[in-house]
C-alpha cells in the first residue's frame, strides 16, 4: 500500500505538472534571491577595501611628512594637519575600523542596510559623533530586501500551503475518497503519506537548488558552512507541513482549508512578530533621542565653560602628565581633551540607557520567540549571517573600545608635549573585528521539529476521532 | 439584474461566517493599530515640543560669546510630525529627526528609530497604513475568489445562463457585491480616523482635504483588487485554485515586487556609503577656500581683491572684519560644495524613484504607497525638502553670525565678544511642509499609473470576459 501510494502520488504530481513548476519556481526565487544577497555583501566587501586603501594613500603622504619635519624642511600644509602634532594624526589620519561580512552575510541583509559597516574613529568628538547609520534612500528600508531569508521565512511557507492545501479534499471533492474509504488504512496516516512524500520532494528540491545557486553565484566557500541554514529551513518547511497536515483534518473543503492556513501564515509571520515588537518596544520603552539630545548640550556647554579647572582636575588626577606639564604649553587640545574626557564620562550613562534597553528588548524577543516559528527563523538566519541586532551592537561596542585605545595611545604624546614621529607610525594601534559565534542554530532546529512532530501527534488523535465519529466523504 | 445579483451577493457575503469574523478582524487590527499609533503619536510631538523649547533656550541663553564659537556651538532642527502621519506612517521610522546645524558643515539628520529598534521590527509594524496596504487587500482575495467559481462548481451559473442573463451586469452586481461592503468599512475608518484626528489639539494643523484624498487613494487601490480578483474568479474553474491564484497575485504585488524594486534600485542607483560620501567633500573642501585657512590660495585672491575694492593696503585698514568676512565667504563656499554633492544624491534618488514607478506595472501597491505616504507627509521627498530647509536655515544663521562679527570688531579681534541678547535675535527654526497641491503635482505620475490600473483592470474584467 505504502509502495503503491508513493509511486501513484509522484506520478500524479509529476502529471499535473506541480513538480516541474515548483522546481522551477523555487529555482527563480533562490537565484534571484541567493544574487542579491551576493550583490550586497559585495558592495560591502569594496566599500571596505577601498576605505583601507584610502588610509594607505593618506599614511604614505604622513610618512612623508614626517620625515620632511624630522629633517627639518618645510611642509606645505595647514600648520594644525602636520602629523608631528598627535592630535593631528587622531583627526586626520584615523584608522578604519571595518565589520567585514562573514561567510554567510548573503543569506540574510538582517539589520545590515542599516548601518555602516566602518567608521574612522578620531581622537576628538564624543561616542555619539560616532554616526553607525548609513545614508539610504529609506524606501528601500521600509520595502526591505528580497534576499533568502525573504523567500525561507515568508515564501517557502506559502509555496508549501499551495502544495498541500487540498491534499484530502480534493479527493473528497473528485470523489476519489469514496474508493480510499474502502482501503484497510486509517485516514491520518493515508494524509500523512501523502504529506511525506511532498515533504520529501521539496527537501530534495530545496537542497538540489541550494547547492546549485550556491555554486552559480560563485562562492568560494564549501557547500557544508550552508549546512546550518539548511537545518533551520528543513525544521521550518517541516512546521508548515506539519500545521498543512492538521488543517488538511480538521478544517473541510479545498478553500477553507486554503483560507485557514494563510490566516495561520498572516498570524505567524505578520502578527505575531510585530505584536511582539510592539510590546517589546512598550514595556522596555527606548529613551527620547531629541530629549537626550538636550542632555548632551547641557553637558558640553557646562564643561566647555569650565575647560580651565577640568584641565587642572585632570592634570591632578594624572600626574605622570603634569610633570612634564610645567604649566607650559598648554594648548587648545590639552584643555579641549580633557573636557571631552569629561563629557563623555558624563554621557556615558545617558548612552548605556539606549542599549541597555535594546538589550532588555532583545532578550525579551529570545524569550517570546517560541510563539512563532517565523520569528524563530528569523533570528537564526540573522545570527548566521552575522546581521543581527546582537552583531552590531558588538560591534558598536568594539569600536568605542577602540576609539578609547586610540585616544589613549596618543595622549601621552599630547600631555607629555612629545611630537609624533615616523618611529610612532609603527605602533599605531589597529581595528580586529571579532565576530560573534552563532550557537544556538542545532537547538532551534530541534525545537522546531519538535514543534512540527506535536502537531503531528496531535493530528493523528484527531483523525481517529474524527474517522470514527463522522462520516468522512462528506465534510 | 445587477440590483438583484446585488442583494443576493450581499446576503450570501452577510451570512458566511467566514466573512464575518474576517471584518470583525479587520476593524479590530485597525482600532487597535490606530490606538498604538496615536499614543505614539502623542508622546513624540510632547517630546518634540519639550526639545524645540529647550534647545531654543540653549541657544538663547548661551551668554556672551564670540559669534564663531556660537556657531561652532550650533542648534538643532527637529522634524515635526504631522496628524496623518498617523495613518500612514511611511519611512518616518528610518529617516533620522534632528540635524545638527554648525558651523562649516551640513549634517545628515540623526536617529532613526529604526536604529534603536530590534530585527524583529524589519517583520513590520501594526500600523493603520499596515492594515490598509496588507490586510484589506487580503480581505478583498477573501471576499471575492469565490464570485464565479462558487456558481460553477454548485452549477447555478448553467440556470444564469439559460435565463438570459448578460454577462456583464452578472459581473458588475458581483462587483458592487464586493465593493460596497468595502467601501463602507474603509468609509468608516476614514471618518473615525478623521474625528480622532481632529479631537488632537496643538499638533500640527489637520486637513480634511488631505484625508479625503489619501481615502480616493485607498479606494482606486482596492477597486484595483477587486477587478483582478473577480477577473481570476470568472476565469477559473475551481475555487481552489482561483483562490490560489488571487492569493499570488496579492504576494506578488504587495511583497515579492517592492522587495525587488528595492534590491534593483539599489544595485542600479547606488549613494555613496557615509564615510565616501564624506570623504568626496573634504576632497572638493580641500580645492576650495577654508574659512580657517589664510594659506589658502583662493583666499589670498579674496583678499587682494577686496584690499583693492577699498583702496587699502593692510586688511586692518578695512572698516569690517576681514576674518569674519573671509570665513562667511568661506561659508558660501562650503554650502556650495554641500549643495553640488547633495544634488548627486538627489538625482539617484530621483533615478531610484523613476525605477519604482516603472516596476509599478506589475504592482499597484507601489503607486499607492508612495501617493499614501506623500499625502501623508511621511515620504523620502518630505525628509529631503526638510532637510533643505534645515539647510537654507543654517546658511542663514551662519550669514547672521558672521555678519555680527564682521561688522562689530576689526581684523585680528579674535577676542571679540557679541552681546548676551545677539542669539535672540536670529528666529528659530520653523518648517512648514508642502501643500497638498504641491504634493498632488509632484505625485502626478503616481496618479496617472494608478488610473492607468484602474482603468486596464476594469477593461481586463469587462471587456475580456464575455462568456464565463
Amino acid at each position: 500500500m505504502y509502495k503503491f501510494n508513493f509511486i501513484y502520488e509522484l506520478k500524479g504530481l509529476l502529471r499535473n505538472g506541480w513538480i516541474q513548476l515548483l522546481s522551477l519556481l523555487l529555482f527563480a526565487l533562490f537565484f534571484f534571491a541567493f544574487y542579491n544577497g551576493h550583490e550586497k555583501v559585495n558592495k560591502r566587501k569594496s566599500d571596505i577595501l577601498a576605505a583601507h586603501q584610502e588610509v594607505q594613500e593618506s599614511d604614505q603622504v604622513m610618512l612623508k611628512q614626517l620625515d620632511s619635519v624630522e629633517r627639518g624642511m618645510e611642509v606645505t600644509a595647514s600648520p594644525w594637519t602636520i602629523p608631528s602634532k598627535p592630535m593631528a594624526v587622531g583627526n586626520y589620519h584615523p584608522r578604519v575600523a571595518a565589520m567585514d561580512p562573514s561567510n554567510l552575510a548573503f543569506i540574510s541583509t538582517g539589520q545590515s542596510d542599516l548601518f555602516t559597516h566602518y567608521v574612522k574613529p578620531k581622537t576628538s568628538g564624543d561616542d555619539l559623533a560616532l554616526n553607525f547609520t548609513e545614508i539610504t534612500n529609506p524606501v528601500q528600508q521600509l520595502f526591505g530586501s528580497f534576499d533568502p531569508a525573504f523567500v525561507i521565512i515568508f515564501l517557502l511557507p506559502l509555496i508549501i500551503i499551495a502544495f498541500t492545501y487540498n491534499v484530502l479534499s480534493s479527493e473528497r471533492e473528485s470523489g476519489t475518497l469514496r474508493l480510499l474509504a474502502s482501503q484497510p488504512i486509517s485516514l491520518a496516516s493515508w494524509v500523512l503519506q501523502k504529506m511525506v512524500i511532498r515533504l520529501f520532494w521539496i527537501l530534495v528540491m530545496i537542497s538540489v537548488i541550494l547547492t546549485i545557486v550556491f555554486y552559480i553565484n560563485g562562492s568560494d566557500r564549501s557547500i557544508a558552512s550552508l549546512l546550518p541554514v539548511f537545518g533551520v529551513t528543513a525544521g521550518y518547511i517541516l512546521f508548515w507541513f506539519a500545521l498543512a497536515f492538521i488543517v488538511n483534518l480538521w478544517v473541510g473543503s479545498s478553500a477553507k482549508n486554503a483560507i485557514a492556513l494563510i490566516g495561520l501564515w498572516l498570524l505567524f509571520v505578520l502578527l505575531i512578530p510585530s505584536t511582539l515588537n510592539q510590546m517589546g518596544s512598550t514595556l522596555y520603552p527606548m529613551p527620547s533621542r531629541t530629549l537626550m539630545i538636550n542632555q548632551l548640550r547641557n553637558a558640553k556647554a557646562e564643561a566647555t565653560k569650565k575647560q580651565d579647572e577640568i584641565l587642572d582636575n585632570f592634570l591632578r588626577d594624572h600626574p605622570e602628565y603634569a610633570i612634564n606639564d610645567p604649566n607650559q604649553g598648554r594648548s587648545f587640545y590639552h584643555r579641549y581633551m580633557a573636557s571631552q574626557q569629561l563629557v563623555r564620562e558624563e554621557l556615558q550613562p545617558v548612552i548605556q540607557k539606549f542599549e541597555g534597553q535594546l538589550q532588555n528588548q532583545q532578550q525579551w524577543i529570545s524569550q517570546l520567540k517560541w510563539l512563532s516559528p517565523a520569528i524563530i527563523v528569523q533570528q537564526e538566519l540573522n545570527a548566521l549571517a552575522g546581521t543581527s541586532t546582537r552583531d552590531y551592537e558588538s560591534y558598536r561596542k568594539q569600536v568605542t573600545a577602540f576609539a578609547e585605545t586610540w585616544r589613549q595611545h596618543l595622549l601621552p604624546f599630547l600631555y607629555n608635549n612629545q611630537p609624533f614621529s615616523s618611529q610612532d607610525y609603527k605602533n599605531l594601534p589597529v581595528f580586529e573585528y571579532v565576530s560573534l559565534e552563532s550557537d544556538s542554530t542545532a537547538k532551534s532546529t530541534l525545537v522546531l521539529a519538535m514543534i512540527a512532530l506535536g502537531l503531528v501527534g496531535l493530528g493523528f488523535v484527531k483523525g481517529m476521532a474524527y474517522q470514527s465519529s463522522r462520516n468522512i466523504i462528506t465534510p | 439584474m445587477i440590483h438583484s445579483t446585488f442583494i443576493k451577493e450581499l446576503k450570501e457575503l452577510s451570512r458566511d461566517g467566514r466573512v464575518r469574523i474576517s471584518f470583525l478582524i479587520v476593524v479590530l487590527l485597525m482600532a487597535v493599530a490606530t490606538w498604538i499609533s496615536k499614543s505614539q503619536y502623542t508622546t513624540i510631538n510632547e517630546q518634540y515640543q519639550e526639545a524645540e523649547t529647550a534647545e531654543r533656550h540653549i541657544w538663547e541663553a548661551q551668554g556672551e560669546k564670540n559669534p564663531h564659537s556660537a556657531a561652532h556651538y550650533g542648534t538643532y532642527a527637529f522634524k515635526p510630525k504631522y496628524p496623518l502621519s498617523l495613518v500612514d506612517h511611511g519611512v518616518d521610522k528610518f529617516t533620522g529627526t534632528s540635524i545638527f546645524l554648525e558651523a562649516h558643515k551640513r549634517n545628515e539628520a540623526q536617529f532613526s528609530k529604526a536604529a534603536d529598534q530590534t530585527g524583529l521590527a524589519r517583520f513590520g509594524d501594526l500600523t493603520p497604513d499596515f492594515v490598509l496596504l496588507f490586510i484589506l487587500p487580503l480581505l478583498i482575495v477573501f471576499l471575492g475568489y469565490n464570485a464565479f467559481t462558487k456558481e460553477k462548481e454548485m452549477g447555478t451559473l448553467v440556470l444564469l445562463k439559460s435565463q438570459g442573463t448578460p454577462v456583464g451586469k452578472l459581473i458588475f452586481g458581483k462587483w458592487l457585491g464586493i465593493f460596497t461592503p468595502i467601501f463602507i468599512t474603509v468609509a468608516l475608518l476614514f471618518i473615525v480616523a478623521g474625528i480622532v484626528l481632529s479631537n488632537l489639539n496643538d499638533f500640527g494643523v489637520f486637513s480634511w482635504t488631505s484625508l479625503g484624498v489619501m481615502f480616493l487613494v485607498y479606494l482606486a487601490y482596492y477597486i484595483i483588487f477587486i477587478n483582478l480578483v473577480l477577473f481570476i474568479s470568472s476565469k477559473m474553474k475551481k475555487s481552489g485554485i482561483s483562490l490560489v491564484l488571487s492569493l499570488g497575485a496579492w504576494i506578488l504585488a504587495c511583497l515579492a515586487v517592492p522587495k525587488a524594486a528595492s534590491n534593483m534600485a539599489e544595485s542600479q542607483y547606488p549613494y555613496p556609503t557615509r564615510q565616501e560620501f564624506a570623504a568626496s567633500i573634504t576632497k572638493d573642501q580641500k580645492s576650495g577656500i577654508d574659512g580657517h585657512d589664510p594659506w589658502n590660495k583662493q583666499a589670498k585672491m579674496l583678499e587682494n581683491e577686496v584690499l583693492k575694492q577699498h583702496n587699502v593696503d593692510s586688511l586692518e585698514q578695512l572698516p569690517f572684519n576681514f576674518d569674519a568676512y573671509r570665513m562667511q565667504k568661506g561659508e558660501e563656499h562650503t554650502a556650495e560644495i554641500y549643495f553640488k554633492h547633495y544634488k548627486h544624491l538627489k538625482t539617484q534618488f530621483e533615478q531610484q524613484s523613476k525605477l519604482y514607478r516603472n516596476l509599478a506595472v506589475l504592482s499597484p501597491f507601489l503607486p499607492t504607497r508612495f501617493m499614501s505616504m506623500a499625502v501623508a507627509n511621511t515620504d523620502y521627498s518630505t525628509h529631503w525638502d526638510f532637510a533643505d530647509a534645515a539647510e537654507t536655515y543654517r546658511v542663514d544663521l551662519q550669514a547672521f553670525l558672521n555678519g555680527n562679527f564682521a561688522e562689530n570688531s576689526s581684523y585680528g579681534e579674535w577676542s571679540y565678544r557679541a552681546d548676551e541678547s545677539t542669539w535672540k535675535e536670529m528666529p528659530a527654526f520653523d518648517y512648514d511642509p508642502p501643500e497638498l497641491s504641491e504634493i498632488l503635482s509632484r505625485n502626478s505620475s503616481n496618479s496617472a499609473i494608478l488610473s492607468a490600473w484602474i482603468l486596464g483592470s476594469f477593461s481586463l474584467l469587462f471587456f475580456t470576459t464575455k462568456k464565463l
